[in-house]
C-alpha cells in the first residue's frame, strides 16, 4: 500500500529528527562544571547578581554558573514543580518560611558535609544557626533584616506627639496613631492586623514564640482574638489606613505613597520607601514597653541552599561561600538582599543614605534583640497567607472576630497537622 | 483551557461531504489529523489520566502520592473556601454570559446593515477580543476601576461613591463581568454570520404585513438564529466557568478583596501550586469538569424547546 510506504518515510524522518535533538544534550563530563543557580527578585537584582556571578567565574574559571530568576510567588511555584520533577537547580535561593518544608521533604543537601568548602565563621551574631533544621545545615543566610518601626517625624511633630522612644508601650502606640489621625488628617498607621509579624513581635515580648520548638502554634485562640480585636478597634477609630485603600495600592506600600504617618515592617524596606516617598522617613524603636528587650530578632532575609540532587556539591558550596563572604560581592549588592550577612561584607558594602540608617538602626538596637527562632514548621508560608486573607475578611466585616479566629485555627490544624 | 472551535456548527457541517469519498481518503485524513492526535495523546491525555489518579490521593509534589479514596471529594463540601469559590464563579457565569451575549447580539444587529464603514466598526468591536486574555489588559482594568481613577471620579461626580471597584467586594465581580463584556468580539462575529443567513424575503414579507421592528426581531431574527445563539451560549458558559487570568491579576491567589474574586480556577491553582496539595487540586479539576458537563447537558436538554434548526420545519 502506497500510504503505508509513505508513513514509513515520515516515521524515518521523525526518527532522524529525534536523534538530532537528543544530540543537543549534555556533552559529557569533560570541560568546566556547570551550576544552575535560581533566585527570586526583579531586573535590578538580576543586574547585580550577574556582576557577582562574573566575579565568581573570573576567580573560578573551571566553574560556570547559569542563573535564572522569577518573582517571589512564581519562583516558589516553579521550584515546587522542578523539585518534584527531580530537576531542581544546584543552588537555590531559600526563604526562612520554606526552609523546613524543603528540608523535611528531603529536597536539600546537608551543607555540614562541605565544611572545607564553606566558610561560615564570619556570620553576624544571631545568624550562625539560622539555616539549621534539627541539627543539619540546609541554608546559609545571604542577607538579614529585622521587624522595625518606620515613621515620618514631621507628622509626629505636627501632631505634637513625642517621637517613638525606647520602651514606648503598645498603648502609647495606639494613642499616637489616634492623635496623629485626629490632628493631621493623615492616617496614623497601616494594616496592623494584616501583618503576621506584628503578632509575632508581641508574642516574643510576652516571652512566647510564633511557633513552638515542635512546630505548633505558639498562641491560643484567646490571644489571637485579642490581637484581631485590637486591629478592628484601630480600624473603627480610623487610626489606620482603610483596608479597601490598602488593597488597591498594591503592590505599592502606603509609606511609599505618603498615605500614613508610620508603620511596622522590615527595616531594610526603608530604602525602598525612601526612594519614592516625599517625606523624610526614620527608623525608630518598636513599641513594647520594655527598655531592655524589644522582642525583635535578626531574621535571615534570604538564604542559599543546595539541591540534594546536585552533582557538584563542592563547586556549589564554593559558590555559596563566595556569595556570603566575598567583600566585593557585599559591595555589589549593598543591601539589596537585606543587610549583608557577614562582618566582612557589611564593612565593604559602603552603605549610604537610608541604607546606612538601617545598618545604624540594627547596631543601635542589637543589644535588645532576642535569639533568632527555629525555622518555621512546614506549611508556614501557606499559613501566613491564610492569616493575611482572614485578617482582610475581618476588616471588610465579612466575618467577625470569633469566626476569624475559628477559621485560622481550622486552617492551622490542617496545615500543621493536629 | 483553550477555546473550542468558534465556527458555528452549520458552517462546519457544510464543509464536509462536498465531494464523494475517494479511496485513501481515510489514511490522508488521519495523516492530517495526526498532529492533533499526537498532541492530545502525548500532551493532554496522559496528564488528564494522571490527574484523575491523583485526585484519589494525597500528593504534595515531593513525596509519592498516597491513595486516600474519595477523601478529597468529600472534603470539598466542608471546605468553606471551596463553597465560596463556587458561589463567586456561579455569580460570574450568571452575570457575564447573558450580558455579554446580549451586548454581542445588539452590536451584531447594529452592524448587520449595508451602510458604509461597517468593516471598520466590525474590526473596532473585535479588537478588544484579540488582546483580551492578556495580563496587561487585566492590570489596566484594575487601575481604571481603582480608587480615584477615571471610573471612580465619574461615578462620584454623579453621587455614587464605591471607594473604587477594585477594593469593594460588592463591585469586584461586576468589574470582571464588564471586562468580559468588553471582549464581545468572538460571539459578535458568529452572530453576524448567523444574521447574514436569515433570508431577506422573510423581513420583506413581515414589513408588508406591517410588523414593527421589534416584532420582526422577536418573530423572525431570534428563531432563525437560535442555533447560533445556542452555540454561543454553550461556548460562553464553558469559558466563563474557566475564567482565570483576569481574576488572578485583579485579586491574586487570595481572591482580594475579601475573597470576592476567589474564582474556582484561582482557588484550584492556589491549592495546587501555593499549598502543594496536588491531590486536592486534581479532585477540584475533575469536579469542575463534572459540573460544566452537567450544565452543558442541561443546556442541551432545554435547547429542544427553543432552538430551531432550519431543517426541522421542512
Amino acid at each position: 500500500m502506497g500510504a503505508t510506504r509513505h508513513f514509513g518515510r515520515v516515521a524515518a524522518v521523525a526518527l532522524v529528527l529525534a536523534a538530532a535533538l537528543a544530540g543537543c544534550g549534555d556533552d559529557g563530563a569533560s570541560g568546566p562544571v556547570t551550576l544552575r543557580y535560581s533566585w527570586w527578585g526583579n531586573a535590578e537584582r538580576a543586574e547585580l547578581m550577574q556582576k557577582a556571578i562574573d566575579l565568581f567565574q573570573s576567580k573560578n574559571p573551571d566553574i560556570k554558573v547559569t542563573p535564572s530568576f522569577q518573582e517571589f510567588e512564581a519562583y516558589w511555584q516553579k521550584m515546587a514543580t522542578e523539585t518534584a520533577g527531580g530537576n531542581a537547580p544546584d543552588v537555590l535561593q531559600m526563604d526562612f518560611a520554606y526552609l523546613r518544608e524543603y528540608a523535611d521533604r528531603g529536597a536539600l543537601y546537608d551543607l555540614s558535609e562541605q565544611e572545607s568548602n564553606l566558610e561560615l565563621g564570619d556570620l553576624l551574631e544571631g545568624l550562625e544557626g539560622a539555616g539549621e533544621v534539627d541539627g543539619s545545615r540546609y541554608g546559609v543566610p545571604v542577607g538579614a533584616n529585622t521587624w522595625g518601626y518606620v515613621y515620618n517625624p514631621a507628622l509626629f511633630a505636627q501632631a505634637g506627639v513625642a517621637a517613638p522612644r525606647v520602651g514606648w508601650s503598645w498603648d502609647d502606640y495606639r494613642a499616637a496613631l489616634r492623635q496623629i489621625t485626629e490632628r493631621t488628617g493623615v492616617h496614623g498607621g497601616g494594616n496592623y492586623i494584616g501583618s503576621y509579624y506584628n503578632l509575632e513581635l508581641q508574642l516574643r515580648q510576652e516571652g512566647g514564640l510564633l511557633y513552638t520548638e515542635d512546630g505548633r502554634l505558639g498562641f491560643d485562640r484567646d490571644r489571637l482574638a485579642k490581637f484581631f480585636q485590637e486591629g478592628v478597634d484601630l480600624a473603627e477609630a480610623g487610626s489606620v489606613l482603610p483596608v479597601e485603600k490598602g488593597v488597591q495600592i498594591k503592590p505599592s506600600f502606603a509609606l511609599e505613597l505618603d498615605l500614613i504617618a508610620g508603620d511596622l515592617g522590615w527595616d531594610n524596606f526603608t530604602a525602598r520607601y525612601a526612594a519614592k516617598a516625599k517625606a523624610r522617613l526614620e527608623l525608630g524603636p518598636v513599641p513594647g514597653g520594655d527598655e531592655r528587650a524589644s522582642g525583635q530578632y535578626l531574621k535571615p532575609a534570604m538564604m542559599l541552599s543546595l539541591s540534594r540532587r546536585t552533582e557538584h556539591p563542592e563547586a556549589a558550596a564554593e559558590l555559596v561561600s563566595f556569595m556570603v563572604n566575598d567583600p566585593e560581592v557585599g559591595k555589589v549588592f549593598g543591601a539589596n538582599r537585606g543587610l549583608p550577612p557577614t562582618n566582612a561584607q557589611r564593612a565593604a558594602a559602603q552603605l549610604e543614605g537610608p541604607l546606612a540608617a538601617v545598618a545604624a538602626y540594627e547596631d543601635a538596637e542589637k543589644a535588645r534583640f532576642g535569639p533568632t527562632p527555629p525555622a518555621p514548621p512546614k506549611g508556614a508560608g501557606s499559613l501566613e497567607q491564610a492569616f493575611i486573607r482572614i485578617a482582610e475578611e475581618l476588616l471588610y466585616e465579612r466575618i467577625g472576630v470569633d469566626e476569624a479566629v475559628d477559621q485560622f485555627f481550622t486552617e492551622a490544624d490542617e496545615t500543621l497537622g493536629s | 483551557m483553550t477555546r473550542a472551535d468558534t465556527r458555528p456548527p452549520d458552517v462546519v457541517a457544510r464543509r464536509a461531504s462536498t465531494r464523494g469519498r475517494l479511496p485513501g481518503d481515510g489514511v490522508a485524513g488521519y495523516l492530517f489529523l495526526s498532529p492533533w492526535i499526537l498532541g492530545i495523546v502525548v500532551l493532554t491525555l496522559g496528564p488528564m489520566l494522571t490527574s484523575l489518579y491523583l485526585s484519589f490521593t494525597d500528593y504534595d509534589l515531593f513525596g509519592s502520592p498516597r491513595w486516600i479514596g474519595l477523601d478529597n471529594y468529600e472534603r470539598m463540601f466542608s471546605d468553606t473556601r471551596w463553597v465560596n469559590s463556587l458561589k463567586v464563579t456561579a455569580l460570574y457565569v450568571v452575570l457575564a454570559v447573558p450580558v455579554k451575549l446580549a451586548a454581542a447580539l445588539a452590536v451584531a444587529v447594529l452592524l448587520d446593515n449595508r451602510r458604509g464603514g461597517q468593516g471598520f466598526y466590525r474590526a473596532a468591536f473585535y479588537g478588544p477580543s484579540l488582546i483580551g486574555g492578556s495580563v496587561s489588559i487585566a492590570i489596566v482594568w484594575k487601575v481604571v476601576f481603582s480608587d480615584d481613577s477615571v471610573v471612580d471620579r465619574l461615578l462620584r461626580s454623579v453621587g455614587v461613591d464605591t471607594g473604587g471597584w477594585a477594593g469593594n467586594p460588592d463591585f469586584s465581580v461586576p468589574m470582571l463581568v464588564l471586562l468580559a463584556v468588553w471582549q464581545l468580539g468572538a460571539p459578535m462575529v458568529i452572530f453576524l454570520a448567523g444574521l447574514k443567513q436569515v433570508p431577506r424575503d422573510l423581513y420583506e414579507a413581515a414589513e408588508v404585513d406591517g410588523a414593527s421592528r421589534w416584532r420582526r426581531f422577536r418573530s423572525i431574527t431570534l428563531p432563525m438564529i437560535s442555533p447560533v445563539v445556542f452555540f454561543n451560549l454553550v461556548l460562553e458558559v464553558i469559558n466563563a466557568f474557566q475564567v482565570f487570568t483576569s481574576a488572578y491579576v485583579v485579586g491574586g491567589p487570595n481572591g482580594q478583596p475579601a475573597g470576592s474574586t476567589l474564582f474556582y480556577t484561582v482557588y484550584l491553582f492556589d491549592r495546587g501550586f501555593g499549598d502543594y496539595r496536588m491531590g486536592y487540586a486534581s479532585a477540584m479539576a475533575w469536579m469542575l469538569l463534572l459540573g460544566v458537563g452537567l450544565v452543558t447537558v442541561f443546556l442541551f436538554r432545554t435547547a429542544r424547546g427553543w432552538v430551531h434548526y432550519s431543517g426541522d420545519a421542512r
